[in-house]
């Protein structure tokens, strides 16, 4: 019982992780058929944040430094801020582009913010204890787990509502929710096109922040090169979902997460190295069976 | 584009301007000033920087001084290969590599082509020498899998472990080096026995899966080979200690400094192999005094042990050229071969014709303990490792 | 379909932009070797290489309109069939024990081995063609990008052939400028063989009216086999120059690095132009060597001038953004380069104006 518990505790909260940067891309592929590429390199910012600018070794902690209860809505807030900055700077210009364009674009914005936090940061990672309280292990249905993944799936469960119920219940969600579904015609019918846009890049980013927070007190340090892992396998999971879908973007999170995980359980020693290679094999065949996802978002079939 | 190009053809000629002048003793480093593997570079740069000033202030290398030539390999691989040929036209008699033997290569197999030696600052893979780059190829630091070894056969010895547990990292060869290293000596010790072993990725962004199947163990395990780098190194010791795992964890070199503790507060029963201590604290007073030089020059403390390496590459290359009396590649690789536990600031040097590395090597043992780093002892393995076991 | 006299005609029509690429690319050729220094030699080596992998991932990307992040696994592929067949057998007994006997023996020249590079990449092309082109859209992509992960994932972990994550050494380096040449004048041609083709007319029409060719019995999953297991082809042999170029093969340096180099310069070159598949390596190539050239300072007069260390990079990001934000659809969107006295309609962008 404990063992099958944790297993499962261990892919939920893998899940989670991937859920939320589902989530964050597919919010702005649903409103202007970006896939964003650079949302990697804004959740690493968004731990970057905490440090002063130093090619030191040892991080100089600056507003981690801040209690919990300020630092987590800095954090927050400064994702959603670069990732509106980001809107407002680039992704703005390339409205009426082509997909590949904009993706390519937003990759390259992406290299920027990462040789950025290069140039101040320098590439060796650092170490900072976020949130400590949180490594601690807790009790549940006889597995110990850490609180911290505890805590990445209440918050995840608690954003999933919180996201659902402001797009059901605010205008704002409403407008966000007919965007996604056809832009041309939401625009005709009055929706304000660039506050829902922004609307949905400050989302995103403050989603970009939740999981910098998540990572950061989970591995205890900033590289440059964190968020790309989870933002490839966020990228997979909007794809499987239903591009443009967000609980399908949710699910196939949470189907990878627990891909990942039981194939290392299950997976004899030797061909546990193999191990990705058996999960994007599966991706593959999920494709292949559900090419349009496995929900289908309408009015996005066959833009790319 | 034609205007662009001249423009660029004019200012390659400026580049390239000093060739093959043998009035000169110089010292090329092809190696990243840019890019990831900076970090790793710079230092142990600097430290090989400050011995060249040493032997200048001394009156230099046969009775010349030693003059440094820079290309920034910008941590990639194909401009490895083209610092490698910027140092070597500008009239390098040494090249040296990055850190890392997978960006260092191609410029080392630069100067192997054009017969010249080269010396990565700190790689530990056997290939950084002549099993992969070729005949004039070194490293400064010492094989990965010395560091396994010492490892468990120290915590056998010291620390009365017995059961093992292997966690391989299998993002890079250093890592799986460790592990080998391990993997040799383990049966070895008597009545030790492996309890169980797990793969994980630097870049997972969990590995709860594979704590898990420690906890599922009837029994903790003394001691857990952890064979990883940074950054992943302090995600999996935070995330082991976080589930309750208290036992002792051996680690490689690559984990070295304290920079990166705060990350994981009060950690204990943490053990590093370390050439030479960061802490202040190493029994050779002279290393306490390198570092303040270190810090005079640079306007730091050494972040980790790889800084070292560098001091002993010129070191035992500027006693080799001595010996030879030549900067000559066939006479120095001769001298550098005929070198057996040739004293360093970081322990003794050996080369030998088969082998331009440390199959042996004395390592401090550092415990980290509630938080701070140490030195605890002292430990050599009682056999250098086959050059067979470490080619498998 | 279209007479044999007719497709004559049009490659008649067509042939100029090969040629004025080819010219460019001696052009570039000519400037290094006039140079002498062999650092520049080098890098022109490079740029050849990235016009290969480029003109590679066009003739599937801009003929099919499906966007590829997978193309590098056959540039993977192809690299280490190089180093299969070039290693001295003794090195290869030592690196990767697990090979068959006769490919243990094999020891070919590198001109076989880029074409055997090829043969082997275009055989995976096949296999994964034939489950993949099924899909269309962003589908296809991250299902060509899953095909990535599963290759580089094989070849990291496979010890004893492909020697894991170590870097394989002791392939012959070739360092003359040339050969590269040759192959990237090679690819340009069959890339635009391939697009005058009947199936690359027939690709491009599926691309631009899916329903349309559809319904004029075009087979559009047979059709795009057909691209990706040329543009497969390519690539390979690319990928094993690529291990000739460098004298080393990793997994790592095919993977995402390469993939989004190179297609970020497919993009702001033009997706859907063979022109901008060159052109864009030519400008973006031309212009991360001047900024390296500027970081590591240049003599005005008395005083050096140079950029900090890392701008390079931030630089080449910002410029490809405005490349982009000015030219929706790349430097020659859908043109092609050729003769300016010829039918009149494309005036072709004269390269330097754009650098």
């Amino acid at each position: 019982m404990g063992s099958v518990m944790q297993v499962v505790f261990d892919a939920a909260s893998l899940g989670s992780l991937y859920a939320l940067g589902a989530l964050g891309i597919a919010l702005i592929f649903g409103v202007m058929r970006l896939v964003n590429f650079a949302h990697g390199d804004v959740i690493a910012a968004c731990v970057f944040v905490l440090l002063w600018p130093s090619v030191d070794a040892v991080a100089i902690v600056f507003a981690g430094n801040l209690p919990w209860f300020l630092l987590v809505p800095f954090v927050l807030a400064m994702g959603a801020a670069l990732s509106v900055a980001s809107e407002v700077v680039v992704f703005r210009r390339f409205r009426n582009a082509n997909p590949a364009t904009m993706m390519i674009a937003s990759f390259a914005l992406g290299f920027v913010i990462r040789y950025f936090l290069l140039m101040l940061y320098s590439s060796r990672p650092k170490s900072i204890s976020l949130l400590p309280t949180l490594s601690q292990p807790v009790e549940i249905m006889g597995a110990r787990i850490p609180l911290l993944q505890v805590i990445t799936i209440v918050v995840t469960i608690g954003v999933l509502f919180g996201l659902t119920s402001f797009l059901r219940r605010t205008r704002f969600g409403l407008e966000m929710r007919a965007a996604a579904e056809n832009f041309t015609m939401a625009r005709v019918l009055g929706v304000r096109a660039n506050r829902v846009i922004m609307g949905a890049f400050a989302l995103s980013g403050a989603l970009a922040a939740a999981i910098a927070l998540i990572l950061g007190s989970q591995t205890g340090t900033a590289n440059i090169v964190m968020g790309a892992n989870v933002m490839l396998m966020a990228f997979i999971a909007t794809v499987i979902g239903g591009m443009g879908s967000l609980a399908g973007a949710v699910i196939a999170g949470f189907l990878l997460g627990a891909i990942a995980v039981v194939m290392q359980v299950i997976l004899p020693p030797d061909a546990r190295a193999f191990r990705d290679a058996f999960v994007y094999g599966a991706v593959i065949l999920v494709l292949i069976f559900r090419p349009q996802g496995l929900l289908t978002a309408r009015g996005t079939k066959e833009r790319v | 584009m034609k205007r662009v190009i001249a423009v660029l053809a004019a200012s390659t000629c400026l580049g390239s301007a000093a060739f093959g002048d043998d009035d000169r003793i110089v010292v090329g480093f092809a190696t990243a000033e840019t890019g990831f593997m900076q970090a790793y570079d710079k230092p142990a740069q600097d430290a090989a920087m400050i011995r060249i000033a040493e032997i200048n202030e001394a009156g230099g290398l046969l009775g010349k001084q030693i003059e440094v030539v820079n290309a920034d390999t910008k941590t990639d691989r194909a401009e490895g290969a083209k610092a490698g040929l910027s140092v070597i036209d500008a009239g390098a008699d040494i090249v040296v590599v990055s850190c890392d033997y997978d960006f260092g290569a191609p410029a080392a197999l630069t100067a192997e082509s054009s017969g010249l030696i080269s010396f990565f600052l700190c790689a530990e893979s056997i290939k950084a020498g002549i099993q992969g780059v070729g005949p004039n190829s070194f490293s400064a630091s010492v094989l990965a899998p010395v560091q396994g070894a010492t490892m468990a056969q120290w915590a056998y010895e010291k620390k009365e472990a017995r059961s093992f547990y292997r966690l391989l990292d299998t993002w890079t060869e250093y890592n799986k080096g460790i592990c080998d290293g391990f993997d040799y000596m383990l049966p070895q010790l008597a009545d030790a026995t492996l309890v169980g072993e797990d793969t994980f990725l630097n870049e997972d962004a969990s590995i709860a899966a594979q704590i898990t199947r420690i906890k599922g163990l009837p029994e903790e395990p003394d001691a857990i080979m952890l064979c990883t780098m940074m950054p992943g190194a302090v995600s999996a010791i935070k995330q082991l200690r976080a589930a309750g795992i208290n036992s002792m964890i051996l680690n490689g070199s690559g984990v070295d400094g304290s920079y990166w503790l705060s990350a994981v507060p009060d950690l204990s029963n943490f053990y590093t192999p370390v050439q030479g201590s960061i802490y202040g604290d190493d029994p050779n007073a002279e290393v306490t005094a390198f570092n303040a030089k270190f810090k005079e020059a640079t306007g730091g403390d050494p972040s980790t042990q790889y800084t070292y390496p560098g001091y002993v590459m010129i070191d035992v290359w500027a006693k080799a050229v001595e010996r030879a009396g030549t900067t000559e590649t066939a006479a120095v690789v001769a001298e550098l071969e005929k070198m057996n536990a040739e004293p360093t600031l970081f322990g003794p040097r050996t080369f030998t014709s088969e082998l331009h590395h440390q199959n042996q090597a004395r390592y401090l043992i550092v415990e980290t303990n509630a938080g701070k780093p140490g030195v605890v002892d002292e430990w050599t393995i009682s056999a250098p490792i086959p050059v067979a076991d470490l080619m498998k | 379909m279209a007479p044999r006299t007719q497709r004559r005609s049009v490659a008649l029509r067509t042939i100029s932009t090969p040629l004025i690429l080819a010219a460019l690319l001696v052009a570039f050729a000519l400037v290094a070797w006039a140079s002498g220094s062999r650092p520049f030699n080098q890098t022109v080596i490079d740029i050849f290489l990235q016009v290969i992998f480029v003109v590679g991932l066009y003739v599937f990307v801009g003929n099919s309109g499906v966007i590829s992040f997978g193309h590098i696994a056959f540039a993977c592929l192809g690299g280490y069939v190089a180093a299969w067949t070039t290693i001295k057998p003794m090195m290869k007994g030592i690196s990767m024990p697990g090979l068959p006997d006769w490919l243990m023996q094999l020891e070919i020249p590198f001109w076989a081995a880029a074409l055997a590079g090829g043969a082997f990449a275009a055989f995976w092309a096949l296999v994964f063609g034939a489950v993949l082109m099924r899909l269309s859209g962003i589908a296809a992509s991250i299902a060509t990008f899953a095909m990535l992960a599963m290759v580089n994932s094989i070849y990291s972990n496979w010890e004893s052939v492909t020697a894991a994550t170590s870097s394989v050494v002791g392939i012959p380096i070739l360092r003359v400028l040339w050969p590269y040449l040759v192959a990237a004048i090679l690819a340009v041609f069959a890339a635009w063989a391939y697009s005058i083709s009947r199936h690359g007319l027939a690709l491009r029409a599926a691309r631009d009216e899916p329903t349309a060719a559809a319904a004029s019995g075009i087979d559009i999953p047979r059709a795009r086999l057909i691209a990706f297991v040329i543009s497969g082809a390519i690539m390979g042999a690319g990928g094993a120059l690529y291990a000739h170029s460098i004298g080393l093969v990793t997994p790592d340096t095919y993977y995402l690095g390469l993939t989004f180099t190179t297609l970020s310069m497919l993009v702001v070159g033009g997706m859907s132009s063979l022109s901008g598949a060159v052109l864009g390596v030519l400008i973006l190539s031309s212009l991360i060597q001047a900024l390296r050239w500027l970081e590591a300072g240049i003599d005005i007069g008395t005083t050096t001038f140079a950029l900090p260390g890392g701008v390079q990079e931030i630089a080449l990001g910002v410029v490809m953004i405005a490349i982009l934000m000015f030219r929706p659809a790349g430097i020659m969107g859908n043109k092609e380069l050729t003769w300016p006295t010829g039918r009149g309609n494309d005036k072709p962008g004269e390269p330097g104006e754009t650098n």
